[in-house]
């Protein structure tokens, strides 16, 4: 007998699930490797500039590009009357990218230029010479929604800005008859009946102020025709499939002939979701010079012409029982469109889930109109909407508890809601941490006792006061069925040395989610994340997804991804099962190797299997796919239903001191515990916490986008602040992980909670440390101290102003 | 674009002297953190010689000269931050220094950057106004180099604007050695240690004598269109023995004798009510000192 | 037309001329001249810190910074820390403590922090807050950026750094 040793190796079981994963792009980007958009260079290209407009309203009565024109090393200038196929684009298509015959922002796009150098085209931009005809400036929505108000968008106009309309002409927008871009109108329940049955109501004004995204990367794009008439774009979208087919439509081409390459990208926040003018121009641009255009912003172009959160006006009727029960929301709210409309007009539909479904709410009325104006346009920003809503709701639910004599924890815990409850706008509750994230944020920060004590030293001597505030958040945590499809498309393949390439149509804005998908598949396939190479930034090889926004990618892209590692694990086992002629149900996946499951024998290393399976007489690779569309549905035309399959929340609890002689407040810690399903990647959800945090303290405390009569008037960091590194607080994160059903090991979705709830907290922190509370954002030293001393400023929204 | 014609780094000041009585006119090159971004913003038009005055040995250093510190006017605000003289001598500027924009901004901007740029918020021009600084000018006139001096306080003529000659260099700065028992503190504020252009900042200094402060020096930043000296506070602060009743008073007259605009940093009621608020904390730490 | 002017100094080690305009800024030679592009632009007012560069070894705003006054001296940017080993340190601990998330803040920063443990051997989490207080990051709120900084420091006096 001819017995050969063998040497058996066991290898014990392990997970990567909840371990700290190194992002996979960190190295490159430490060492200043990664190339973004701005160190991209085409051979031959040009660079593009956009001229701006020099009015807030006003006609456009000619524009002289000849000096321009004439400049040495400037290929072309256009402006609207070169592009007889330009096409308004927007969520309302009511925006032609180079404007005609009008100009209704200090933003619109007028000319632009491609040039040999940056410095030529920003010469030539001066060359161009625009006459106005001024208009009357709207920058308030409360006088644009009056009767008649000049009209930002009057009916009918063409593309090159005639109001009236010649038959067979193309119509640019058909325009408004007024001022109303949009309305949103829900309701559940009856909210008068509800009022008569309450034992208190409240009512406030609160004000939500401009601000801007900030990302440290500025905007550009680079586009390219090719030989044939095709078209590349690199471009930072967050939603390269919903873009390529909307190019296709702007520019009457085949989006098969439509290509886009993601960069890495320097920050998106929700910034890169809608299509802007300066893209859609530098591809006229390209198309115009034969050449490839690179479009970059300067940073004050970035703070000017970005879409900014959207400002909100919102008035909050609230009512409860003595008994501590919630009874009903009323809310108007005034939205100040811009003069064009984006992202910014739909925050309505993330506002009202809100207002319905945060905490249990039986009755719940909420009605928005959206007005033209010639201020900024808001687009999507972190949170869109939700950071307006919940600053309003928690303000509410303090003053109730107040009213009423209970503790504000005690409040909230009566009305949050519990697993398997479904919202009165049909938003089910399958996994729910929320009682979890109240005790747990309340517990680790020693909440009460806190909150007794600086009420006790309101009046005590001493210019410094503490104050403890709690607010706690709901969001879509598992996608947000708003477009025809909310899935996400994976295709995975392993080749001979098990090395795994995941391809997938989730883009990678930086929040990790390359890394998390790797994990994902690494823990399936038993595989280390050195194994895997991700390839998520070309829509000539990636499947398609719907995009980065909703906090969507971990929940779906990760399903996706797990649906194809699945697939794949099921064919290795099916072939390891015939090699060693056992079941399949024997083994498993782990380290590397194919093991068998009892005991974690090694039968073979995966690497052997693949190549045996390659070069045997039926060849096969492994390679598979899934396309994972989650159990959510559309809402209705009353803006209910079940909208995600699965919902996040968080509370936080903003710990501050407030300097009462300067109004200067800091704050010191937040604790925050998320509802997150399960944790992932412990390092890369850390970081979005902490992230999120940093950037909601910004929005509460230091950042303000000063808009005076429809201009900006502080387009840079100097003026418009930025939280940096020694004004962080002390964080404390813990995390409920409530297992979701539906989510990837249980996963839910995070990427806006953290941002959420910040300035809810601090505002109720304020009036813990002092008595007083402000309804208006940022809490500058100089707001706060004016509210101090009874000068704060007035909020009003009439109801019919806003309906 | 700019539209320079020619590009010299002198190494020495009389040379650099000679080059300011060129035509067309000279835009001096220092640590570059102003007038870079100015240049670039278009709020500043570079002229047809742009000097670089780095190379320049008689500007640099800082150094005890007959009872004065002279601190070049290339002195970086990272040099004055480290200097043991500064430290032992000058504490107030250390102060300044620390909120002074970022530290790669302090790694290359200069005190005579900062003093010619006549910011009315200029981080370190109140406390060397309260350090009665003196500036010292050079240039060449009559065919050899020559030197002026002239107190800070009337230096400073508008915005942006000084008593710098065409065809001048600020060399240097020179502060009296200070006596005994001298009180100097400087508050700035903000919401940030630094990287922040002030609301409003104060310098207070003195010789402490019998719980008041003798031969005081007050000035303020950010509230009118230079950092000034504000006589009246300091009228009312001379010789006055400090106790509640007494901060009070000085902190109204402080807040009455300044006339602030309102900007997007502040409106000019707050500015006031800092005045106040401030000028009156800083006053209580004058009476504990 | 504008006036150009030839510099000598040295970059990354290695001496080296450059033709640039005169009213160019650092940064632009470096990304746009000599075509280093780890430098990043962010606000061309030295506001950012993503421009961060070491100059005679001290951390200095590139977009604040005249090309022409590179003349003579020993400029170091983030490709040139390639060769550091307190630097390989410092890129590691970034990895390791989650502290780059876009990524566009990093070079700056990682400039930044080398120049701050070089100057301040000793500082702790405050000292390390305030020393990076030029530099804008959006993603990750600082913290791990700060611990990562931290953990070469105390690494380092613990002898675990060549």
């Amino acid at each position: 007998m001819n017995v050969r040793e063998k040497k058996v190796r066991f290898i014990a079981p392990d997970t990567l699930i909840g371990k700290r994963i190194q992002k996979m792009d960190a190295p490159e980007k430490a060492s200043g490797k990664t190339r973004y958009i701005h160190d991209i260079n085409l051979p031959g290209q040009l660079y593009g500039k956009i001229l701006r407009s020099e009015r807030v309203h006003a006609r456009i009565k000619s524009i002289d590009t000849s000096a321009a024109k004439a400049l040495a090393g400037v290929h072309v200038v256009i402006t609207a009357a070169d592009i007889v196929d330009q096409r308004p684009i927007g969520v309302a298509k009511d925006h032609l990218p180079l404007k005609a015959g009008k100009v209704r922002s200090m933003r619109d796009e007028v000319a632009a230029v491609a040039a040999e150098s940056e410095l030529i085209a920003m010469e030539a931009l001066k060359l161009i010479k625009v006459e106005y005809e001024d208009l009357p400036i709207l920058t308030d929505p409360a006088e644009a929604i009056k009767p008649g108000a000049v009209l930002i968008h009057p009916e009918p106009h063409r593309p090159d800005g005639h109001d009236a309309l010649k038959p067979g002409g193309s119509v640019a927008f058909t325009g408004k008859p007024d001022n109303i871009a949009m309305r949103f109108d829900y309701c559940h329940g009856d909210v008068v009946q509800a009022e008569a049955e309450s034992d208190v109501v409240v009512e406030d004004t609160f004000k939500l102020h401009y601000v801007t995204h900030c990302c440290l990367g500025v905007s550009g794009m680079i586009a390219e025709f090719d030989a044939s008439g095709n078209l590349l774009m690199y471009s930072n979208t967050q939603v390269p499939f919903l873009h390529k087919r909307e190019f296709a439509e702007i520019l009457n081409m085949d989006p098969g002939r439509i290509r886009i390459i993601q960069p890495s990208i320097g920050g998106g926040f929700g910034s890169k979701l809608d299509i802007y003018p300066f893209e859609v121009i530098c591809v006229y641009l390209a198309r115009a010079a034969k050449r490839p255009v690179k479009l970059v912003f300067t940073r004050e172009e970035e703070f000017i012409s970005s879409p900014t959160r959207q400002p909100v006006l919102l008035t909050l009727r609230s009512g409860c029982r003595k008994d501590g029960s919630l009874t009903f929301r009323t809310v108007h709210t005034l939205h100040d469109n811009g003069a064009y409309t984006s992202w910014g007009a739909t925050t309505p539909f993330v506002m009202m889930q809100t207002f319905s479904s945060l905490y249990r709410v039986p009755n719940c009325d909420y009605h928005t109109v959206a007005v033209y104006t010639n201020n900024p346009y808001a687009g999507s920003f972190r949170g869109y909407g939700n950071l307006q809503a919940t600053f309003a709701v928690e303000a509410h639910m303090d003053k109730m508890a107040e009213a009423i004599g209970m503790g504000p924890l005690e409040f909230r815990l009566k009305n949050a809601q519990d697993e398997g409850e479904v919202s009165g706008q049909g938003m089910d509750f399958k996994s729910c941490g929320f009682k979890d994230c109240l005790n747990i944020a309340a517990e680790r920060s020693d909440f009460k006792r806190k909150f007794a004590e600086n009420v006790k030293n309101r009046n005590a001597p001493g210019p410094i006061k503490r104050g403890i505030g709690i607010a706690s958040m709901l969001h879509v945590g598992g996608g947000a069925k708003i477009y025809p499809s909310d899935g996400c498309g994976t295709i995975l393949k392993l080749d001979d040395f098990a090395q795994v390439t995941l391809i997938t149509g989730a883009s990678e804005i930086g929040q990790g989610s390359e890394t998390v998908l790797s994990q994902l598949v690494c823990e399936e396939l038993g595989l280390p994340m050195s194994a895997l190479t991700v390839i998520n930034n070309d829509t000539a090889i990636t499947p398609w997804d719907v995009g980065v926004h909703a906090s969507r990618t971990t929940f779906i892209a990760g399903n996706s991804a797990l649906g194809a590692a699945r697939l794949a694990k099921a064919k290795i086992l099916a072939a390891a099962a015939k090699k060693f002629e056992c079941a399949e149900e024997e083994l498993d996946l782990r380290g590397g190797c194919v093991i068998k499951a009892a005991n974690g024998e090694v039968l073979i290393d995966l690497p052997r299997l693949m190549r045996s399976l390659h070069f045997q007489d039926k060849a096969e690779l492994v390679m598979t796919t899934f396309y994972y569309e989650p159990p959510s549905s559309h809402q209705d035309k009353d803006y209910k239903g079940n909208v995600s399959a699965a919902y996040a929340w968080g509370t936080q609890v903003v710990e501050i001191e407030l300097d009462t002689e300067t109004g200067i407040v800091r704050m010191t810690k937040v604790t925050a515990a998320h509802d997150v399903g399960r944790v992932l990647n412990r390092l890369g959800i850390e970081g979005q916490v902490e992230g999120g945090v940093v950037m909601g303290q910004g929005y509460a405390l230091t950042e303000s986008l000063i808009v005076e009569n429809g201009v900006t008037r502080n387009p840079n960091f100097r003026d418009y602040k930025l939280v940096t590194a020694p004004e962080i607080p002390e964080m404390d994160i813990a995390f409920i992980e409530s297992m979701d059903g539906e989510g990837p090991k249980g996963a839910k979705g995070v990427g806006e909670a953290p941002a959420i709830c910040v300035a809810a907290a601090t505002a109720n922190a304020i009036y813990n440390a002092t008595g007083v509370r402000i309804c208006g954002l940022p809490f500058t030293p100089e707001r706060v101290y004016r509210a101090l001393h009874g000068k704060g400023e007035k909020l009003y929204l009439a109801p019919e102003q806003a309906a | 674009m700019t539209e320079i014609e020619q590009y010299v780094a002198p190494s020495s000041l009389e040379q650099a002297a000679e080059y300011l009585q060129r035509p067309g006119g000279v835009t001096i090159l220092a640590g570059g953190t102003d007038l870079m971004p100015q240049s670039q913003g278009g709020r500043l038009k570079i002229r047809r010689t742009l000097m670089n005055i780095n190379h320049i040995p008689e500007l640099q250093g800082i150094a005890i000269e007959g009872g004065a510190i002279r601190i070049g006017a290339l002195a970086t605000i990272t040099e004055i931050m480290q200097s043991e003289l500064i430290k032992k001598h000058l504490p107030i500027l250390i102060e300044a220094c620390d909120h002074f924009a970022s530290d790669q901004i302090r790694n290359a901007a200069t005190l005579g950057g900062n003093v010619c740029n006549a910011s009315p918020a200029g981080d370190m021009l109140v406390p060397l106004l309260v350090l009665d600084a003196e500036v010292e000018l050079a240039s060449k006139p009559n065919g050899s180099l020559s030197r002026r001096r002239l107190p800070l306080a009337e230096f400073f003529v508008g915005p942006g604007k000084t008593r710098l000659g065409e065809a001048e260099l600020l060399a240097g700065l020179r502060i009296a050695l200070p006596s005994a028992h001298h009180y100097a503190r400087f508050f700035k504020f903000g919401t940030r240690p630094a990287l922040d252009i002030s609301t409003i900042s104060i310098g207070i200094a003195g010789v402490l004598q019998d719980g008041a402060l003798a031969n005081v020096r007050v000035a303020f930043g950010a509230v009118a269109p230079v950092p000034m000296r504000a006589p009246r506070t300091e009228q009312a602060l001379e010789g006055k023995r400090l106790d509640t009743a007494s901060i009070d008073a000085i902190a109204d007259v402080a807040r009455d004798e300044v006339t602030p605009i309102d900007d997007i940093r502040a409106t000019a009621w707050y500015r006031k009510e800092l005045i106040h608020n401030i000028t009156k904390r800083m006053l209580a730490h004058v009476a504990q000192s | 037309m504008s006036l150009n002017h030839e510099i000598e100094f040295t970059l990354n080690g290695v001496k080296r001329r450059a033709t640039v305009r005169v009213d160019m800024s650092a940064l632009d030679m470096l990304r746009e001249v000599i075509g280093l592009t780890g430098t990043k632009y962010g606000c061309g007012e030295g506001e950012c810190g993503a421009c961060t560069i070491l100059v005679d070894g001290l951390s200095l705003n590139s977009c604040l910074m005249f090309a022409v006054d590179c003349q003579g001296r020993n400029v170091v940017t983030i490709e040139g820390l390639a060769a550091d080993a307190k630097a390989d340190a410092l890129r590691a601990a970034f990895t390791e403590h989650g502290a780059v998330q876009c990524g566009y803040c990093t070079p700056g920063m990682v400039m930044q922090a080398s120049h701050l443990l070089a100057s301040q051997p000793d500082a702790d989490a405050a000292a390390i807050k305030r020393g990076i207080e030029g530099n804008l990051c959006r993603c990750t709120g600082y913290k791990k950026i700060v611990d990562a900084i931290a953990s070469v420091n105390s690494a380092d006096k613990q002898g675990a750094t060549p």
